[in-house]
């Protein structure tokens, strides 16, 4: 299947997905830079930042990645719920790329949670 | 099984792989042993179902389909008998969340089997159904492989540390984990080429048996100087100055981290990380944070970035989180210990921190003399007034300057960074290479070659490339006063 048979939907998801890990990435430094410069936090933000690097790489030139950021700040919440978004994407040739996205995000899920 | 299943065979696999998922999600090192001795199941109910699956007609599919069936059947069986000979796990209970993945992929496999029979594969959407259905399966396998391969580190590490003195018929649990977690890595690395589309590089399949430890550690740190460089001089856009200005203050966290760590254990002295290391250290991570915030401001949500350099990164957050985390937060000074020689890590950090350096010039000349920065214009228009108002407050009394026009902010163009705001770049980038400066000098006493030099024969650290460094480093003399956000 090739990136352009791929429905569009799985496209505006993904977009969706990056958008999440994005925001989940700037709220983690921003709890980072409150806790100091020892804050465990920063390094799962750099694990967020570029899980969300990747995602927006798998995109075509012209995904809509604006919009408004969510309004949640839990970063634990916030890659669940990208997570869960993830589950609507094919996994296809087209989205060569997907199944170690998923598995990023998973990984990160796990660190993030007490 | 469920005899009122009535779900299709796209549902049942999307169970699987949402169940691999959450067993990825919440897997512990106590799950090792129970997940071992259950993934050989998956795996065979897997090789089972994916028979079922009508065969392409007149052969359109690629021979290496099946084949990379085979060859992680074949894996799973010889992990199989390793562990029988093993005698670990041995014998005990099954990992239920499995069981059900591999109860999951064998009902498909019987609903396949029972109502498939019309199943035409030379039609094109069916085609399309049957690959996508071997991509889920494959996806499945990847995911799960993944996850008891997470488990099984843990479980090493956890072993390694309970028995770290004693005998090895106590600790020969762990060569045993260490043998699987290779065969799992070489397994999630062959199912990771068919669902990326990697043949070429993956095809030979052999165990996976990358370095561990502080080797690792400093191949992560020597990769990823490498790779920054490469970068930033080819595409020094500001995505990929945020990722190099974040990935380097994870650096300087990490070093504090370990550091600290070692200076507890007797690996470091003591006196020498808290008045001059820590200090320094934590005001270079600092300035790196700060300027990544000044590079974030640059980007947009659309903004690409290079993925070598993305790739880097993440190989050096592993190499640091093998030693330095323990499941969401940092591992025990004694627990680091443990696990790596402190002292030869610290040497690895001293390196890096004195290439830090390095790319903190690289960084200062792209914000003083590249002349093709660029910026939203809502964020570049808020950050030149708030530039300007903060130099202000300060006495500087500046023109009433519209930095972005009206219509830009309107539209967000994308626009060329305003004076105001590459001023600050600059500052904000000459206080980095300052306190980076400044932790690299503080580092030099961790060099164990200078540490066991006569007294007086102290050489200056290696003097680092850049824009204003034909003088002497700015450290050095002054340790005291340079320790500021």
């Amino acid at each position: 299947m090739s990136n352009q048979t791929i429905d569009r939907d799985a496209w505006v998801t993904l977009a969706a997905v990056a958008r999440l890990l994005r925001h989940a990435a700037v709220c983690a430094w921003a709890q980072a830079e409150a806790e100091g410069p020892r804050s465990h936090l920063h390094l799962l933000g750099l694990g967020i930042h570029t899980a969300s690097c990747k995602a927006v790489a798998m995109l075509p030139a012209d995904a809509d990645l604006e919009g408004q950021p969510p309004a949640q700040d839990d970063v634990a919440h916030l890659l669940r719920s990208a997570e869960e978004l993830t589950r609507g994407i094919p996994v296809v040739d087209g989205m060569a790329g997907i199944s170690p996205l998923v598995v990023a995000i998973c990984d990160l899920v796990r660190e993030s949670t007490p | 099984m469920n005899r009122q299943d009535a779900r299709s065979v796209g549902e049942l696999l999307l169970d699987a792989d949402f169940s691999t998922r959450q067993v990825l999600m919440d897997v512990t090192g106590e799950d090792a042993p129970a997940m071992l001795r259950t993934w050989g199941e998956v795996v065979q109910s897997a090789v089972e179902l994916w028979a079922t699956l009508p065969p392409p007609v007149g052969g359109g599919a690629s021979p290496i389909d099946g084949a990379t069936m085979a060859r992680l059947e074949s894996m799973s069986r010889s992990m199989h008998r390793t562990q029988v000979r093993q005698g670990w796990p041995g014998d005990g209970p099954a990992d239920e969340r499995l069981l059900h993945v591999a109860e999951t992929l064998t009902r498909t496999a019987d609903l396949i089997g029972r109502r498939g029979g019309h199943i035409r594969p030379s039609d094109p959407e069916v085609r399309a159904d049957l690959d996508a259905a071997r991509m889920r399966i494959m996806h499945t396998l990847y995911v799960g492989a993944h996850s008891v391969g997470v488990a099984a580190r843990e479980h090493v590490r956890d072993v390694e540390l309970s028995t770290r003195g004693k005998s090895s018929r106590e600790s020969r649990g762990v060569p045993r984990g260490q043998d699987a977690i290779s065969r799992l890595a070489a397994f999630e690395q062959l199912a990771g080429a068919y669902v990326g589309n990697r043949f070429a590089r993956a095809a030979q399949g052999e165990h996976v048996r990358g370095p561990y430890g502080t080797e690792r550690l400093q191949q992560a740190l020597i990769g990823w100087d490498i790779q920054a460089h490469r970068t930033l001089a080819a595409t020094p856009t500001a995505a990929n100055l945020l990722l190099a200005s974040r990935t380097q203050a994870g650096i300087a966290t990490a070093a504090g981290v370990i550091l600290h760590a070692g200076a507890r254990t007797g690996h470091v002295d003591t006196h020498a990380y808290q008045h001059r290391l820590a200090p320094t250290l934590d005001a270079t991570q600092q300035a790196w944070t700060h300027v990544a915030g000044r590079w974030a401001e640059m980007t947009t949500p659309a903004s690409r970035t290079d993925l070598d350099i993305v790739q880097s990164a993440n190989e050096l957050r592993a190499a640091v989180r093998e030693i330095s985390h323990d499941k969401t937060t940092w591992a025990g000074p004694e627990v680091m210990a443990g696990r790596v020689d402190l002292g030869e890590a610290a040497q690895h950090l001293q390196q890096a921190l004195s290439s830090a350096v390095d790319v903190a010039c690289v960084i200062r000349d792209v914000a003083a003399e590249d002349k093709n920065l660029t910026g939203p214009a809502r964020a570049m228009s808020h950050r030149a007034n708030a530039d300007v108002d903060s130099a202000v407050d300060r006495g500087h009394r500046g023109e009433d300057v519209v930095w972005v026009t009206p219509g830009d902010v309107y539209a967000n163009r994308t626009v060329a960074i305003p004076e105001p705001v590459r001023a600050g770049l600059v500052d904000a980038t000459d206080t980095l290479v300052q306190t980076a400066s400044n932790a690299m000098s503080a580092a030099a006493c961790l060099d164990r070659v200078t540490q066991d030099r006569p007294p007086g024969s102290e050489q200056e650290p290696t003097a680092p490339r850049g824009r204003r460094h034909e003088g002497p480093t700015p450290m050095a003399q002054d340790v005291s006063r340079v320790a500021r956000p």
